[in-house]
Parts: C-alpha cells; structure tokens; sequence
C-alpha cells in the first residue's frame, strides 16, 4: 500500500509537469526543453526556505511561484527572440545553466551535497507526516493546477495561444503582441512546475542537483508527447503511464542502477516510435 | 598561466573543431538539429575501451574499429528513424525530438553495459612525454589531438570542394529536392554523411578517451560545445564551424581565469544566447 501510494504522489508531480510543461509546447507551439529547470528552483527554494528559515511550506510553495515566475521572465524574454529548433536550442541551454548554477553555487545549494532534512508539511497544528495526507496535497495542488490550466486553455487568453501555434503571423495582424502572450503563458508554466519542485522536496526531504539535469526535462517532454499535445488529460495520463511503467521494471528484479537506465531507454524508445508512428501522442490535439 | 590559457583554449578548440565538423556536415544536408551527435562519441570511446582493454586487441585496430563503429550507429539511426521520418515529411521540431530519444536511450545502453564509472583509455598514459611551449605545457595525446583535427579539418575541406560527393552535399544542402530531380541520390549521400559525421564525432570521443576518460554522459557536453560552435560560427558552414569551435575554447578558458573551471558549460550557453540573440546566423553565414 505504501508503495501504491508512492507510485500515486509521484504521478501527481509529474502530472503538474506535464500540465505546465504542455501549456508551452502543447498549446503555444514553444518547444521548451527547459521545464526541469523551473521544476529545480522550485525544489529548491522550498528546501532552503525550510532548513534555513524555517518558513511554513504552503508559504514556501507561493514563493517557490514567485521566484520561478521572476527567473522565468527574464529567460521567456531572451527565448521570446527564437522559434522553431532554435527555441529549443536556447531552452536547452538555460537547462544547462541553471543546473550548473544549482551545482556550482556552493554557498546557497552546497552544491552536489545537496540539502538533507527537509522536513514535511505542517499547517494549523496538522502535520503531513504520513505517506498517505502527503498524497491528499500532492493531490490537491493537481487538482488546482488542471483547473488552472483549463480555465486558461478555455480562455480568450488560451485562444490567441493557439493561435500564435497555428499562425503568429497571422494573429499579429489582428494586432494582438504575440511577444505578451508567449512570455505569460512561459512565466505560469514555470511557476506551475515550480509547485511540483516544492512537492518533490518535501516529499522526498532531500534535494541534489542531479534531479534536475536536461535528461528530466525530456523526460517531462517525454509525458506530454506520450499523453498528446495541448491535451491537459493527456498530459495526466501520460504521466501516468510513464511513472508506472518502468516499475515493472522492479518486479523483473534488476539492480537498482540498472533499472535507473532502462527507464531511460524506455523513455527513450517510446519517444522514437511516437515521432515514427505517432506524433500527435495518444490524445494529442497538434503535432509537433 | 597566460600561455597555458592560451593552449588550453587550442587544445579545446580542436576537439570543439572535431565534433562541430561532423555536426555541421550532418545538419548542412538534412537541416535539423541531430542530437545523438554527441553521444556517437562516447559509443566511439568505448568501442576502443571494449575492444582494447576488454578484448585485449592492439590498441590501433580498436581505434580503426571504434571510429568505424561510431559511423555505422550513426548510419544505423539515419535509415532506421531519420530516413522514415524524412520520408514522411516529418518537421525539423520531430526529428530533433526523436534524435533526443535516441540520445537517452544510447547514453542509458551504455550505462548499463559498462557501468556509469569514469573509464580511462589505455596509451602510455603516466608515462606520456610533456612539452613545454612558451612556459605552457601540452602532453603528447593533446599534441595527437591538435594534428589530427587540423588533418581532418583539411581533408574534409578538400573533399567537400573538389569531389563529386561533396559537390553533391552541396546541392543537397541548397535545395534537396531539386538535387533529387537533377538525378542525386539524396537518401544514399544523406547515409554517408551521417557515416562520416559520425565516425568524425567517434574519433572526438576516442581523442578525448585518450587524455581524459571516458563516461557515458561524456557525449552531452561535448554534443552543446559543437552546437554552440556550430551556431555561433554559421550553422551548417563547415569552416564556421571550425572558428566557431576556436572562438567558444578562447572563451570558455579565459572566462575561467579568476572563477572556478565548473562554470565553464554555463560561460558556453553565455556565449551562445549572446550571439542567438545579436547575430543568430552566426559570425561566417551571410544574409
């Protein structure tokens, strides 16, 4: 059961990935290899928050938001120059920077050590200690993010998105800035996958930067492809998938090093035979 | 330390050259970001690893095999996932993503068929000979690496101007359609590219085996530093490549004069979004 409910909170914190991540790719048409990034500065802010200042989570979170949403901002702006494979050459690159950043600033992140002992939720007197009400806000803060993420994607707002993806020529002439558009959706994808950062830091009460490296980031784009394209269920059920199926992996017994890797040829693979026989994923809407 | 900086950045700079050669070569002719590039030189590295040190066969022979090895995967990804997609008129946005799974998957193979640990490659190494140049100091490997770049760089260049396959490279790189009506066989020579681009990336990872180590995740920074060298010095422009590749060792090796040497991919990406956003064709492309 235990076990069953591990499987389940790591679910919700890819599914809140996958959201995020899709609002960008999905519906903008913006292929951001970046999402691990803004998914680390979550993580991280919530970690030092409560090992060093000792602020509540549920704080941490929004701040978490805050910081991810300012990061995000200044990197949407310079990526806001590119589009197409160049867009995801550059997002790539801020992956790499921020990773090297969290591994080489040893006086805020301490580096590969990484942060220990962070500890579990607590609000009002209740605490989150057990397996089980982690779950009950891992899958909360999933609940409100879809419901963020559908209320915007039905929007006006999520219209002029698919728009630019469809044609931003097109929508620049009915004289909407594009520029605007791309940037905000950018800065609440990052500050969605921040929300997942706290969860995971919490959850697992320790944070290194090898969590975070480009290999997660396809990993989240992996979900979403898997899932399909600007389909918030798809990115649920892509995330789904992807966090179940290497645990049968487990069951075959092979040593833990190793099925750390066969994830990643699975992932892997499931990403070439999407691109070959399927692009659009299993619910997908548009296709890369 | 000023003449040793300098070394340092020629020394990076020819290894940049290697990877950046094959990378411009294979996007020239099929114009998408090829991401398994990188990692084809960690499949190099270990070939050599594999067969020397596993197999016990003259080291020389390894090195034959592995840059051939390193080609054949590389030819091996072009007719089994790139060539199908091409067919199927699949966008530059799919093929990069399909090049990053294989990406993944190729780094994990490895992984789990040497394990994750820091290999080196066997060539006198301890007992290599150090000169010294102008106070800076270059072991014989690095020498190795220097030469061998700059015979590549010319014979590539030699091939791409005067031979009739690089007469037909160019053609496809113009306009690949058309290159196919006036009678090239585009899939065939788009194969050899990836065969040569690849075993190029090979030899980059076996060089680098040699003076420093090999590790499966070795191919991803090495896959970004011949991007980055590839973009800033004119994407698909081989000879941009080469300063492109120069211009980001210089770079990257002053920027670490005064701050620590592990900020160095970070001070690459610097360079790269500086000049995506300032002159996104990159220093050698017109227009």
């Amino acid at each position: 059961m235990e076990y069953l409910i591990h499987l389940a909170i790591l679910f919700a914190i890819y599914a809140i990935l996958g959201i995020s991540l899709n609002l960008v790719v999905g519906y903008t048409g913006l292929l951001s290899i970046t999402q691990a990034a803004f998914y680390g500065i979550g993580a991280y802010t919530t970690a030092l928050l409560l090992t060093q200042v000792g602020v509540n989570f549920f704080l941490s979170i929004i701040l978490g938001i805050i910081i991810a949403a300012i990061i995000s901002f200044f990197i949407g702006l310079v990526l806001n120059k590119f589009s197409g494979d160049y867009y995801a050459l550059g997002s790539f690159g801020f992956n790499v920077i921020v990773f090297s950043i969290l591994l080489n600033w040893r006086g805020l992140t301490r580096g590969a050590l990484g942060i220990a002992g962070i500890p579990k939720p607590e609000i009002f007197g209740i605490h989150f200690s057990s397996n089980f009400t982690f779950l009950i806000i891992a899958l909360l803060s999933l609940g409100i993010v879809y419901i963020v993420a559908r209320f915007i994607v039905h929007s006006s707002f999520g219209r002029v998105l698919k728009a630019i993806r469809e044609d931003e020529k097109a929508i620049q002439v009915f004289g909407y800035n594009t520029l605007y558009y791309k940037l905000a959706i950018f800065v609440i994808s990052a500050g969605m996958a921040a929300i997942s950062g706290s969860l995971f830091a919490s959850y697992i009460t320790y944070v290194d930067p090898s969590t975070f490296t480009l290999i997660e980031s396809v990993f989240i784009l992996a979900v979403i492809i898997l899932g399909g394209l600007a389909n918030l269920e798809g990115s649920i059920l892509g995330a789904l998938f992807l966090v179940l199926l290497p645990e049968i992996l487990r069951f075959v017994g092979l040593p833990f090093d190793t099925a750390a890797q066969m994830r990643q040829i699975i992932y892997g693979v499931i990403i070439i035979l999407l691109m070959l026989y399927r692009p659009k994923g299993l619910l997908g809407e548009y296709k890369l | 330390m000023f003449s040793q900086l300098i070394l340092n950045s020629i020394i990076a700079g020819a290894i940049y050259t290697l990877v950046a050669l094959g990378f411009n070569l294979i996007y020239g002719a099929t114009k998408f970001f090829n991401l398994t590039h990188g990692v084809l030189a960690a499949v190099g590295g270990y070939s050599v690893f594999f067969f020397s040190k596993t197999l016990g066969w003259n080291i020389y022979f390894a090195v034959v095999l592995g840059i051939v090895f390193a080609g054949l995967i590389g030819y091996g990804l072009d007719k089994f996932v790139y060539l199908p997609l091409r067919r199927k008129k699949a966008s530059n946005m799919i093929l990069l993503v399909a090049s990053l799974g294989a990406m993944t998957a190729i780094q994990a193979i490895i992984a789990i068929l040497f394990t994750s640990q820091f290999r080196t490659l066997p060539l006198n190494t301890g007992t290599q000979r150090i000169y010294e140049i102008f106070g800076g100091v270059i072991t014989e490997t690095q020498l190795v690496i220097l030469v061998v770049g700059i015979i590549i760089m010319a014979t590539l260049a030699l091939i791409l101007k005067y031979s009739m396959f690089g007469k037909a490279i160019k053609a496809i790189s113009d306009d690949e359609e058309v290159a196919r009506i006036v009678g090239i066989n585009t899939d065939k020579i788009i194969g050899y590219v990836f065969f040569i681009g690849s075993a190029i990336a090979g030899l980059a990872g076996i060089l680098i085996g040699f003076d420093i180590g090999i590790q499966p995740t070795m191919g991803l920074g090495l896959l970004l530093k011949g991007v980055i060298a590839s973009i800033i010095g004119g994407i698909g422009n081989v000879y941009g490549g080469v300063i492109g590749a120069f211009l980001l060792g210089f770079v990257e090796n002053f920027g670490i004069w005064k701050i620590s040497g592990e900020w160095k991919d970070a001070i690459a990406f610097v360079l790269l979004i500086i000049f995506l956003i300032f002159r996104p064709r990159g220093i050698m492309n017109k227009q």
